[in-house]
C-alpha cells in the first residue's frame, strides 16, 4: 500500500501577521538539531506501521522548512528509509521562504533528492508583502525561483494571496502575470482568510485592518479562475492550479481520502479510518519521544457518517469530483441513495453537476465550497 | 348545600385594570389557597399568561366565605380573559353566573374593554357590583371615574366598592356585596338534570374534563349523560369542583359550578355551550348557549421541516381540545407544502397559538402574514368565502369582493383626538360617532375593516396616541370594496404564501415596501436572487439580493481534515432553519413581514 509521509517543520523567522498555523519564531540554530534528532525518534518509534507501506510522497511543511539546513532533510529522509521503502520516483516537497534559501541550499536540497519546491510568494508587490508581515522581497522571490530551476528542480510551485490589506485587483493581476513568467509549474491561490487568533484577526476585531471590498475581492477571484487555465494551469482543485502532470501528488492524497503519515509537532495523519495528530507543544513533543513516547495527543475515530461526510467534501475539492463508484468500493453504500437529497438540490441550485459516474462542484460550487460541504455533513 | 348560600361571579374588567390581582386576593382572603401555595396571578396557570401578565383562558374556583350574617356561603368565581380576543371567554363565562364584578381602574377611568364586558354582562342580565380598584395610587380619583360610569354606563355607583387588589384594601367590602347583591341560583333538585358546559381541558388520564354550571337536577358520577346538541351518550366517571386545583365531590347540585368527566376521548363531543342532561331522563329544550364562536383572523401555519407535518396536526388538536376557538384544516402551498389554514379570535390569538405551539411541543413553524375572510362575489353568480388570498380567482372572474368591518370604540385623552381620526381615516375609516365621557376624554366610533385592524390600526393607535388610547371592536358585517392580489415572486417565480390582499390604492406603496423588506430578510445565497411585487401581470417593484460572499475553506493544513469539518459542522449549526421556496432558502420571518414594515 502507497503511503503519504507529511514532516512538520514548525518554525518560522518571523510570524506572518494573518498566519494561524503552527509554527514558532524562535531561534531555529539552537532548535533544529534536537527537533531532527526527536523527528528521527519519531520514524523509527513509528517504524512497524511505516514497514507496511511504501512511500510515494514526502512533504516537508511549515512553518519555514528551509529554516533548516539540508542536511536535517536528509537525515530525516534516510531515516525514513530504514524504515520503509520509498519509491525510486517518489514526490518530494519542500515548502520553501524565499529569504531562507541560496544557491547552495538549493542544490543541496536537489541533491538529496527533493524533487519539488513550493514558495510561499504571495505576492510581487512589495507594498502588500509589507502589510502581510512577508520577511522577504519581491526581488528575493523570483531570484529564489530562478536559482531552484538552475538548481535542477523542474516541479516549483507558487503559493499566492488574494484579498491581502493594501492589495488592489491591478496589483494581485500583475503578481500573477509575474508569477507566469517565472518556472513555475504549479500554483496555490488562496483568499486571504482573517483568524481571530492573529495580528490580522485582532485588527480586524478593532476596526483598524482596511482589506480590499466585497466587490474587489470577489474581482480577484474571478480574475484567477480565469486567467491561470487560459494560460494552461488547469484548475485541478479549488485553490490549486497546474501544468498538466504537476499535479500535487501528495495533497491528491488528501482530497482521495488515501493514508498519509504526519510526523512532527502538530502533525496530522490518516491511516486505517483513524485521524490522530502530534502535540503541538514543540517542547513536549521532543520530551515525549525523548522518554519513548509517541507524542500522539489528538485521536479520532471516525463514525461512517462523518467518514462519508469527509469523503464527499474533500473529493468535491477536486476537479475530478466523487465517483459513485469509488465512494461505493470504500463504504459498500449507494451514493445517491444515500445523498440523493442534496445532489438534487445542490444540483438545481447550480451548484453541482451530475453525469453517469459522479458529481462534481460547477464553477458556482467551487465558489460557495463550503455552503455545499455542509450540505453533506450528518445532521 | 342550599342554593340559597351559593353565588356564582365573574369578574370583568379592561387589561391591567387588576382584575388578576384581585382574584389573588380574594383567594386569600377566603383561605382557598394557604400563603404557601398563594403566588401572583394563581389562576394564570399558562407560562405565557404570567410572562406577558394577561389572562388567556377562563379559570374557575369555588371560595368558602363565611359572611357577617354568620352563615357561610359557597362562592364560584369564574376569571374571565381580558384582551378584546377573548370577547368570547367572557361571554362563556358569564353564561354560568348571577352577578359580575366589573373592576374599573380608579386612575384610569372606563376603558374600551370596560365598556364591551359591561355590556356583555347585561346582556346575560347580570348584577354588576362596580369596584374602584388602585385607589391606593396618587393618581386615583374615584369620584371622577364613578361620574364616568354613572354617565357613560348608566350604572349606580352609589354603593361602588372602593379597593385595592394590591394592598387589600375593600377585599371584605366586595365579598359582602357579592353575598348581598348577586342573586341567589334558582334550580330545582328534584328536576332532570341541565347543565350548561362552559369550558373543558383534556386531560390524558381523565378524558375531556367538562365544565358545568348545574342549573337544575344533580349530577354524580355514575350516572349516565347526554350531550344534547351532539347527542352524544356518556357515563360519568367523577365530579368534581376547582380549589382551584380539581377535587373530586360526591356531586353536583342546582347553582354549583365544578366539573365532570366520562372518558370522553374527544373534546367535539363536548361542545361548549351545550347543555348536558340525564341520558335516562332527558330533557328536550336546551339552555339558551351563547352564539358560537367565529374566527376573524387567518393565517397559514407550516413546519419548516415537512417531515413534522403530523407533529404539528397532533400539537393543533391538543391545543384544541382546551380552546375551542382554534379552528384549522389541511392546505397545501406550493411553496411551502403541507400545512393548516388556521382562524383564531385575533391576532393575540393567534400569537398565543403560535408560541404555544412552538414552545410546548418543540416545533419550528412559518407563519404567513394574517388575513381576514373576503366574501367573493363571482360574475358567474357563485359566492366563495377566501381566507386564503392564494385562492382568489382571477379579476376577470370577479364582480366584486366584500371585506368584513367593524365598529371600533376608542377611548382617548381629548388631545389626541385628531391623531385617532387622522389614522383611522388613513385606514379608510368611516366616522360613527364622538362623544365626551368627561371634560378630558372622548369616546369614538368608526366603522373600519377588520383587515386594516389586523395589519397595524392597533400598535399605531397605541403610538399614536402615547399608550393612552384603548380600543374595542366587534364584527358589524360586510362591505365592497376595490380589493386586490398583491404577489411577490421570488427568483421569477410567484411564492404562493406571500401572497396578500390589499386595498388598491395602497397596493403600491405596501408592494414596494414589501420587496424592500424581503431583501432585508432574505439572507444573501449562491445566486442573486430577484424579488418582484405584482398585481396580476404588473410587476410594481424590484428589488435584488445579491449573491453572497465566497465561502471556502481554501489552506489544506497539513491534512487537519477534522478542523475542516468542525468548522463545517459550525457553519451548518449556525444556519437558520429556513424554508426552501424552488432554489431560494427563505426564513420563518419573511412570511410576516407584511405586518412589520411601517
Amino acid at each position: 500500500m502507497k503511503l503519504g509521509v507529511y514532516i512538520h517543520i514548525p518554525f518560522c523567522r518571523k510570524k506572518c501577521l494573518y498566519c494561524d498555523f503552527s509554527s514558532s519564531a524562535r531561534d531555529v540554530g539552537r532548535y533544529y538539531l534536537s527537533y531532527t534528532a526527536a523527528l528521527c525518534r519519531e520514524i523509527t518509534g513509528r517504524g512497524g506501521v511505516l514497514s507496511e507501506y511504501t512511500v510515494d510522497t514526502i512533504y516537508f511543511g511549515g512553518g519555514t522548512p528551509t529554516l533548516f539546513p539540508a542536511d536535517a532533510f536528509a537525515t530525516m529522509i534516510e531515516r525514513l528509509k530504514d524504515c520503509c521503502a520509498i519509491e525510486n520516483d517518489a514526490e518530494i516537497t519542500v515548502e520553501a521562504n524565499p529569504d531562507t534559501v541560496n544557491e547552495d541550499k538549493l542544490a543541496a536540497l536537489r541533491g538529496i533528492g527533493v524533487n519539488r519546491i513550493s514558495f510561499g510568494v504571495q505576492s510581487f508587490d512589495d507594498g502588500v508583502l509589507k502589510a502581510a508581515g512577508r520577511i522577504h522581497s519581491s526581488r528575493a522571490a523570483k531570484i529564489a525561483i530562478l536559482t531552484a530551476n538552475k538548481c535542477g528542480f523542474d516541479n516549483i510551485s507558487l503559493d499566492l494571496m488574494y484579498g491581502l490589506p493594501e492589495q488592489s485587483l491591478a496589483s494581485f493581476g500583475e503578481s500573477l502575470r509575474e508569477a507566469l513568467a517565472l518556472p513555475v509549474h504549479h500554483l496555490s491561490v488562496y483568499g486571504l482568510k482573517v483568524e481571530a487568533a492573529t495580528p490580522f484577526g485582532e485588527w480586524l476585531a478593532a476596526g483598524r485592518l482596511a482589506l480590499p471590498d466585497e466587490d474587489e475581492e470577489d474581482a480577484m477571484y474571478s480574475e484567477v479562475v480565469k486567467f491561470l487555465p487560459e494560460q494552461g494551469y488547469h484548475r485541478y482543485e479549488i485553490s490549486n492550479y497546474a501544468l498538466t502532470g504537476y499535479e500535487s501528488r501528495h495533497n491528491l492524497k488528501y482530497w482521495r481520502y488515501q493514508p498519509y503519515l504526519g510526523l512532527g509537532a502538530a502533525a496530522h495523519s490518516f491511516l486505517k479510518g483513524r485521524r490522530f495528530a502530534n502535540t503541538k507543544n514543540i517542547d513536549e513533543y521532543s520530551a515525549m519521544l525523548g522518554q519513548g513516547q509517541l507524542p500522539t495527543n489528538e485521536e479520532e475515530l471516525l463514525s461512517i457518517q462523518n467518514a462519508m461526510a469527509e469523503y464527499v467534501f474533500l473529493a468535491l475539492r477536486t476537479a475530478d469530483g466523487l465517483e459513485y463508484i469509488g465512494f461505493k468500493e470504500r463504504f459498500g453504500i449507494d451514493f445517491i441513495g444515500r445523498y440523493g437529497e442534496v445532489v438534487k438540490e445542490m444540483t438545481a441550485k447550480g451548484a453541482l453537476s451530475q453525469d453517469k459516474r459522479g458529481i462534481r462542484l460547477t464553477s458556482v460550487g467551487m465558489k460557495y465550497g463550503n455552503v455545499v460541504f455542509a450540505a453533506f455533513l450528518p445532521e | 348545600m342550599n342554593t340559597a348560600n351559593i353565588r356564582n361571579f365573574s369578574i370583568i374588567a379592561h387589561i391591567d385594570h387588576g382584575k388578576s390581582t384581585l382574584a389573588d386576593r380574594i383567594l386569600e382572603y377566603t383561605g382557598t389557597l394557604s400563603a404557601r401555595e398563594m403566588e401572583d396571578q394563581v389562576l394564570d396557570h399558562m407560562d405565557l399568561e404570567r410572562e406577558r401578565g394577561i389572562t388567556i383562558k377562563a379559570q374557575s374556583v369555588r371560595l368558602d366565605y363565611k359572611a357577617r350574617d354568620g352563615q357561610t356561603y359557597m362562592l364560584n368565581l369564574i376569571d374571565t380573559p381580558g384582551h378584546v380576543d377573548f370577547t368570547y371567554e367572557v361571554s362563556r363565562s358569564l353564561a354560568a353566573c348571577e352577578g359580575a364584578l366589573l373592576v374599573v381602574d380608579a386612575a384610569q377611568g372606563i376603558e374600551a374593554q370596560t365598556l364591551a364586558n359591561v355590556y356583555l354582562a347585561l346582556e346575560h342580565d347580570l348584577e354588576i357590583i362596580t369596584v374602584i380598584n388602585k385607589i391606593d395610587l396618587p393618581s386615583a380619583d374615584p369620584e371622577r371615574v364613578k361620574t364616568e360610569i354613572e354617565d357613560v354606563i348608566g350604572l349606580d355607583t352609589s354603593d361602588a366598592v372602593l379597593a385595592s387588589a394590591k394592598t387589600g384594601i375593600g377585599i371584605e367590602e366586595i365579598l359582602e356585596a357579592i353575598v348581598q347583591k348577586v342573586p341567589a341560583p334558582t334550580g330545582d333538585r328534584s328536576a332532570s338534570l341541565r347543565a350548561l358546559i362552559f369550558d373543558s381541558h383534556f386531560d390524558s388520564y381523565k378524558g375531556v374534563i367538562v365544565y358545568v354550571r348545574v342549573v337544575d337536577g344533580v349530577i354524580r358520577p355514575g350516572m349516565k349523560v347526554k350531550m344534547i346538541a351532539t347527542d352524544k351518550r356518556f357515563e360519568v366517571t367523577e365530579v368534581g369542583i376547582f380549589r382551584p386545583h380539581l377535587v373530586g365531590v360526591d356531586e353536583l347540585g342546582p347553582g354549583q359550578v365544578g366539573f365532570f368527566a366520562a372518558s370522553i376521548k374527544n373534546v367535539k363531543d363536548t361542545r361548549v355551550g351545550d347543555t348536558v342532561t340525564d341520558a335516562e331522563r332527558p330533557v328536550n329544550e336546551p339552555l339558551p348557549g351563547y352564539r358560537k364562536v367565529t374566527p376573524m383572523v387567518f393565517c397559514g401555519l407550516y413546519p419548516v421541516e415537512s417531515s413534522e407535518y403530523d407533529t404539528l396536526r397532533d400539537a393543533l388538536e391538543k391545543l384544541q381540545l382546551n380552546d375551542a376557538s382554534l379552528i384549522f384544516e389541511p392546505e397545501t402551498s406550493v411553496a411551502l407544502g403541507f400545512g393548516f389554514r388556521c382562524g383564531f379570535l385575533g391576532l393575540l390569538h393567534m400569537d398565543v397559538i403560535q408560541e404555544r405551539l412552538e414552545r410546548e411541543y418543540n416545533l419550528a413553524l412559518i407563519t404567513t402574514a394574517p388575513n381576514v375572510i373576503y366574501m367573493v362575489y363571482k360574475t358567474d353568480g357563485e359566492v366563495l368565502k377566501i381566507d386564503n388570498p392564494s385562492h382568489l380567482p382571477t379579476p376577470q372572474e370577479i364582480d366584486r369582493i366584500e371585506e368584513p368591518y367593524v365598529k371600533a370604540t376608542v377611548i382617548v385623552p381629548n388631545d389626541f383626538v385628531g391623531s385617532v381620526m387622522e389614522l383611522s381615516q388613513e385606514k379608510r375609516g368611516e366616522f360613527k360617532d364622538m362623544k365626551y365621557l368627561d371634560p378630558t376624554r372622548v369616546m369614538l366610533t368608526y366603522h373600519l375593516p377588520l383587515s386594516e385592524i389586523i395589519y397595524d390600526y392597533f400598535d399605531r393607535l397605541k403610538s399614536s396616541t402615547r399608550g393612552y388610547a384603548s380600543l374595542d371592536y366587534e364584527l358589524s358585517g360586510y362591505k365592497a370594496s376595490d380589493l386586490v392580489k398583491l404577489d411577490i415572486l421570488l427568483n421569477g417565480t410567484a411564492v404562493d404564501a406571500l401572497s396578500v390582499i390589499v386595498h388598491s390604492d395602497r397596493a403600491q406603496y405596501r408592494g414596494r415596501l414589501l420587496a424592500e423588506k424581503l431583501r432585508g430578510i432574505i439572507p444573501r445565497q449562491m445566486f442573486e436572487i430577484p424579488i418582484q411585487a405584482a398585481i396580476g401581470n404588473k410587476v410594481i417593484a424590484r428589488e435584488t439580493v445579491r449573491a453572497m460572499r465566497k465561502d471556502v475553506l481554501a489552506k489544506c493544513y497539513g491534512g487537519d481534515i477534522s478542523r475542516k469539518r468542525k468548522l463545517l459542522e459550525k457553519q451548518k449549526e449556525g444556519k437558520k432553519r429556513m424554508k426552501q421556496v424552488g432554489n431560494v432558502e427563505v426564513p420563518q420571518e419573511a412570511f410576516m413581514a407584511i405586518l412589520k414594515m411601517d
